[in-house]
């Protein structure tokens, strides 16, 4: 029977089996990419030295607490500006909504700033950096999806460039509150500030390292049981809800997760633009649109690819570094122009 | 057991949209909704379906104040097609459908998915399409394949006797001359099989084969709920509808041009 053939999936709360060896693929590619990212720096250290430990102190101090904490935040901040990129895309039914590009990655920027120049003088020091820090941030993210939420209220497909519109105001306006502050900083809080228009690993260390891994992996594991209910808010919101789906409470569950993902990451790393978007789509493209699949997919995909343009920030211009966000944006500014020329024809 | 709404008003920036209706659907009946165009026909199907709370006046499921009945509970007794939205992503036709497929909880129930999904691919004849993309359908394919996802979220197991309800504004819109033909023969079925159905729709001739009631409505007010043979008479609709209308008796036939 025909119909019979095309119905493998025994329950639609699942992935499909094409969708699974997806995910364990890119599983396997972000192991693969982390084991990479591992062995290879402008440092050269033997990892079998230092897995049999053989390794000198000094690659053993270069290996876990150099590279092994930025190779871990490269991941993290990977997956955690995919699945935001995927999940925001999917409640604001937007295919262009990145959280660099509707202003979500400065509006974190501009809280962290604010707290590096005017908080400094107020708090101790190792308070700032592993949690004033982050929490400043995700404050000021989630202020800006609450703005955009109020902005577009009520936002279809239509909407989509006037989110975007919306997006390039908040840019600027948090351009202009970090140009002020960096105005105001004195030497050492501007090494700081200008960090974050560029975006880097570079300089983590455990201590910030953890509470942003805290942050993000429970941003992670509140939104994916979600997935179901951002699948069917694609038919509508009022069709969402007459399938039982509570709006509200979905909507609450993605700008918080989102914004609380995408602060921490911005805390740790600065601004890296285009991952949010690129990730997602990419995603689709290989295996499908539906979230259940596409939310751990662009954790996934998002994870590997920033180790990888970590990786390449480091390894080109040895000994110096890249920015990578330079990277990522050189990747995904191209992307984003193939987009708006298919959206175009759509 | 039915759907009512006792006394219902809405009023939207002052102005009355609907003015106390007292409707009531009941188990294995059609009644139809009719009036032109501003009638408030789909703002009374948004009101019985919770998406629109009444200004004035209560709704009630079986009995129990609808806003007494949390959110997914509604979803298993009632489901609802209206005017759809552009999809933005490109779901495949069976995902579509399987989003009207309602975990609830019960493995019991949850095993039946496959079964409840033939049944209803078969139903509405949407098995050549199940693998294509739904933005590359026509608009007349798009409703069919709504149809069938409003059909999934009401399955039951065929020993159930629990009350279930369909609400269903113009589902016909788009369709061609067969199509709208088999989807009211199957609509039809489903008030057999003890569905409660509410269906607006425009065009009256339709209204008449297949309704057990017909409920007319004009500028927010029931002017005449009956059966078709009641409601559907030339001074009514003639009033109502301010072109000339002829009704022919046996069978009843609406002729307006």
């Amino acid at each position: 029977m025909k119909i019979e053939a095309s119905l493998t999936q025994a329950n639609p709360l699942k992935i499909t089996k094409k969708q699974n060896l997806i995910i364990i693929g890119l599983f396997f590619l972000v192991l693969l990419s982390l084991f990479i990212g591992f062995l290879i720096g402008s440092f050269n250290s033997s990892f079998i030295n230092f897995i049999s430990g053989k390794a000198s102190t000094l690659e053993n101090n270069v290996l876990l607490q150099i590279r092994f904490p930025r190779v871990i935040l490269a991941g993290l901040v990977g997956a955690s500006l995919g699945i935001s990129g995927a999940s925001l895309q999917g409640l604001f039914r937007n295919p262009l909504a990145d959280p660099g590009l509707i202003g979500v990655s400065a509006g974190a920027a501009l809280g962290a700033s604010i707290v590096i120049v005017l908080g400094s003088n107020l708090v101790p020091k190792f308070l700032l950096g592993s949690f004033l820090l982050p929490l400043s941030a995700i404050a000021g993210s989630t202020f800006v999806i609450l703005l955009l939420y109020f902005f577009t209220k009520g936002f279809g497909y239509r909407g989509i460039t006037y989110m975007l519109l919306v997006g390039i105001a908040v840019n600027a306006i948090a351009s202009v509150g970090i140009g002020v502050l960096t105005y105001i900083s004195t030497d050492s809080e501007l090494r700081g500030l200008t960090f974050w228009t560029m975006g880097s690993f570079g300089g983590v260390t455990w201590p910030l390292l953890v509470p942003a891994v805290i942050i993000i992996c429970s941003a992670l594991v509140w939104i994916i049981p979600a997935s179901r209910k951002l699948d069917l808010i694609q038919l509508g919101e009022p069709e969402a809800y007459r399938l039982g789906v509570d709006i509200k409470k979905l909507k609450y569950r993605v700008i918080f997760s989102s914004a609380a993902a995408v602060g921490a990451s911005v805390a740790l790393s600065g601004m890296i633009g285009f991952v949010g978007l690129v990730v997602p789509h990419l995603v689709r493209l290989i295996g499908g649109v539906s979230h259940s699949y596409l939310l751990p997919g662009s954790a996934l995909m998002g994870a590997a690819l920033m180790i990888n343009a970590d990786l390449l920030s480091r390894v080109m211009i040895q000994p110096a570094e890249l920015p990578v966000g330079l990277i990522t944006t050189a990747i995904g500014s191209p992307f984003f122009l193939w987009l708006i020329f298919r959206l175009k024809k759509v | 057991m039915s759907i009512k709404s006792e006394s219902v008003s809405v009023e939207i920036n002052g102005i009355d949209i609907l003015k106390n209706i007292n409707v009531e659907v009941s188990q294995g009946e059609i009644l139809t909704i009719v009036g032109p165009n501003g009638a408030g026909k789909s703002t009374f199907l948004n009101v019985l379906s919770g998406d629109i709370e009444p200004s004035e006046g209560l709704v009630f499921y079986d009995e129990t104040l609808l806003g007494n009945i949390d959110i997914e509970k509604r979803s298993f007794t009632r489901s609802v097609m209206s005017q759809s939205q552009a999809m933005v992503f490109d779901f495949s036709v069976r995902e579509i459908i399987e989003m009207g497929w309602i975990d609830r909880g019960i493995s019991s129930y949850a095993k039946n998915f496959k079964n409840a999904m033939i049944e209803v691919v078969e139903e509405c004849n949407v098995g050549n399409l199940l693998n294509q993309t739904f933005n590359t359908l026509s608009g007349g394919e798009q409703r069919r394949v709504h149809f069938a996802r409003t059909l999934l979220q009401l399955w039951r197991p065929s020993a159930s006797d629990d009350p279930r309800y369909l609400l269903l504004d113009e589902p016909t819109a788009n369709l061609d001359l067969s199509h709208e033909v088999k989807l009211l023969d199957i609509i039809k079925n489903k008030s057999r099989d003890g569905f409660g159905i509410l269906l607006v729709i425009h065009d009256l001739n339709l209204a008449a084969k297949f309704s057990d009631k017909i409920a007319l409505f004009k500028n927010g007010s029931l002017v005449k709920m009956g059966s078709p043979d009641e409601v559907l008479t030339s001074e009514i609709l003639t009033d109502v509808y301010k072109i000339p209308i002829d009704v022919s008796e046996n069978p009843l036939s609406v002729k307006y041009y």
